[in-house]
């Protein structure tokens, strides 16, 4: 009887607890097993014409307006992945100095040492502001933060990238800063031991400390750039997005499925390419000691 | 000779835990000194008192010619610039080459920007020296490895080596055969005491091996529990100075068990 108010106990309390919120929530939602079988026969039908179309991706336009002089539905598409590459890494290089910084006034590792009470109480508020930002900026999705700046300033790409890499700067900047506090420790003590000054220590010791972990961070979030860049097109950016969007308004499955295609395969290549570079970094770092 | 290091009367607390508990004691520039003392002992903290990266509760820290607590903290970055401090874990940056490592030393009189500099375009003077100071310490064929690459013993030899390149007028060393295999840490500590008579430094080394200190040292400064219990050559420290220092009394034996 004991063992059940020990940690196994509480493990299977929270273990029921969880079901019986999953049930709850699905109650409220009006949730039920047959939910996932489409109602009539013409949804049926439009399933069916979905998934058949994975089969069968068009290689000439499905809609007949299209002119001739067009570029093929496969170049269209080519060119779509392309301007979402473009868009996830112009958010990126907007998003990762600005992480950098956010992530430099938010840790603590480069801190003078002994540190006064009045100027440590300027730093602590310093790195409770940022890290404050970061919360805000990243707790609002991409989307809405493109909303917002499509109707302030007008479907533009500018408008676009700033609503990415607004979020993205606050998700990077807070494991940024994490990252920093976590790993630099021992080398940015031993600097300020030997007279460095704050700034100093951060670019000298702490950077290169915590370099690899930093570019491997910034890869893996410049891979989910792509993919929300891709959503983007969705409120009328230019990307892949938007051509997926509006062959799906006309039932164009099979262009869809041609456009999803490419989009898989960038993704597959980025990934690759991304775990080639981790792999260099780790070997770099690979054996250490300290 | 003029006194290097002058504590009097210093308490350091964390907390409820006093680390250091009305310390005095001098050192004279050029002595060589190892702190013992079994681990908890404050010999850290003492070390981290020493080169002003901590500030005392009580008592008063005289470095050089400068007394600590009226230092601002540009005066405090100065003087730290002129104490080269090895730490427990070395710190160093591991991503960074040897060459990169050890041009770091003397980034505190050189400013952010130079060393920025120096990281990326290591004059060919530095470069010399560097290469000199890396061939006493034996390893002069690793001026351009990483230091993540490099044996324990070899990232020691390279943080010393950093020491060197900032010229000091002392060293101050925590632990720093903590990590490598008992003749590697004869050596080192061997070649700590004869880089100190060369370039006449103050030598100041914690150590917790007591045959190493007794071996190398002249002057053993012996620590439990915050205090000072034994202040002598090696030859002075007998049987009943031992027990003071490491033997368990009934109570740490009771906690221990």
């Amino acid at each position: 009887m004991k063992a059940d108010t020990g940690k196994y106990g509480l493990k299977r309390w929270v273990g029921a607890g969880l079901i019986v919120a999953f049930v709850l929530c699905a109650r409220a939602l009006g949730l039920t097993p047959g939910g996932l079988i489409p109602p009539d026969a013409g949804h049926w039908e439009r399933t069916g014409a979905f998934f058949a179309a994975a089969l069968d991706p068009a290689f000439d336009y499905e809609d007949e307006n299209v002119p001739d002089e067009a570029d093929p539905i496969w170049w269209k598409g080519i060119k779509g992945v392309f301007l979402t590459l473009k868009f996830a890494f112009g958010a990126m290089s907007l998003a990762v100095p600005t992480a950098l910084v956010l992530g430099f006034l938010g840790s603590s590792a480069w801190w003078p040492e002994p540190c006064g009470r009045r100027a440590r109480a300027l730093l602590r508020s310093v790195y409770l502001v940022s890290r404050l930002f970061m919360s805000v900026i990243r707790s609002i999705h991409e989307l809405i933060w493109a909303l917002l700046f499509l109707s302030a300033m007008g479907v533009s790409p500018l408008a676009g990238m700033i609503a990415l890499a607004l979020p993205f700067s606050g998700t990077l900047g807070k494991v940024f800063s994490e990252i920093i506090d976590e790993e630099a420790r021992d080398a940015s003590q031993a600097l300020k031991a030997i007279g460095h000054g704050p700034v100093q220590t951060f670019l000298v010791g702490i950077l290169p400390r915590a370099m690899p972990n930093l570019v491997s961070y910034s890869f893996y979030r410049f891979e989910c750039a792509l993919r929300s860049s891709a959503v983007l097109g969705f409120v009328g950016i230019e990307t892949i997005g938007l051509y997926i969007e509006l062959s799906h308004e006309e039932f164009y499955y099979r262009e869809v499925w041609t456009y999803l295609y490419l989009v898989i395969a960038m993704i597959v290549v980025v990934d690759l390419w991304g775990a080639a570079i981790r792999r260099r970094l780790h070997t770099s770092t690979g054996g250490c000691a300290i | 000779m003029p006194s290097a290091f002058r504590l009097d009367n210093v308490t350091r607390r964390y907390g409820s835990l006093r680390a250091v508990e009305e310390v005095s004691f001098e050192i004279k520039r050029g002595e060589q000194v190892a702190l013992i003392g079994p681990s908890g002992s404050g010999k850290t903290t003492l070390i981290r008192l020493l080169n002003a990266m901590l500030s005392p509760d009580e008592g008063a820290i005289r470095v050089f010619d400068s007394d600590l607590d009226t230092c601002d903290a540009g005066e405090l970055r100065r003087l730290r610039t002129t104490l080269a401090t090895i730490p427990q874990h070395l710190g160093l940056v591991p991503t960074l080459t040897s060459i990169q490592n050890v041009i770091l030393g003397q980034g505190g009189s050189r400013g952010t920007l130079r060393s920025l500099r120096d990281l990326l375009f290591p004059s060919r003077a530095d470069a010399l020296e560097i290469h000199t100071i890396l061939d006493r310490v034996g390893i002069e064929e690793k001026l351009y490895t990483r230091v993540a690459r490099l044996s324990g013993g070899q990232q020691q030899r390279v943080a010393i080596a950093r020491a060197l390149f900032q010229h000091p007028a002392a060293l101050l060393a925590d632990e720093p055969v903590s990590s490598v295999d008992p003749a590697r840490a004869r050596d080192t500590v061997k070649l700590l005491g004869e880089l100190s008579a060369e370039h006449g430094f103050t030598l100041c080394v914690s150590l917790h091996d007591l045959a190493l200190a007794r071996e190398f040292f002249p002057r053993l400064i012996g620590m439990r529990k915050g205090r000072i219990v034994f202040d002598g050559a090696p030859d002075e420290l007998g049987e009943e100075d031992q027990r003071a220092l490491y033997d368990l009394s009934d109570e740490e034996m009771m906690a221990d068990a």
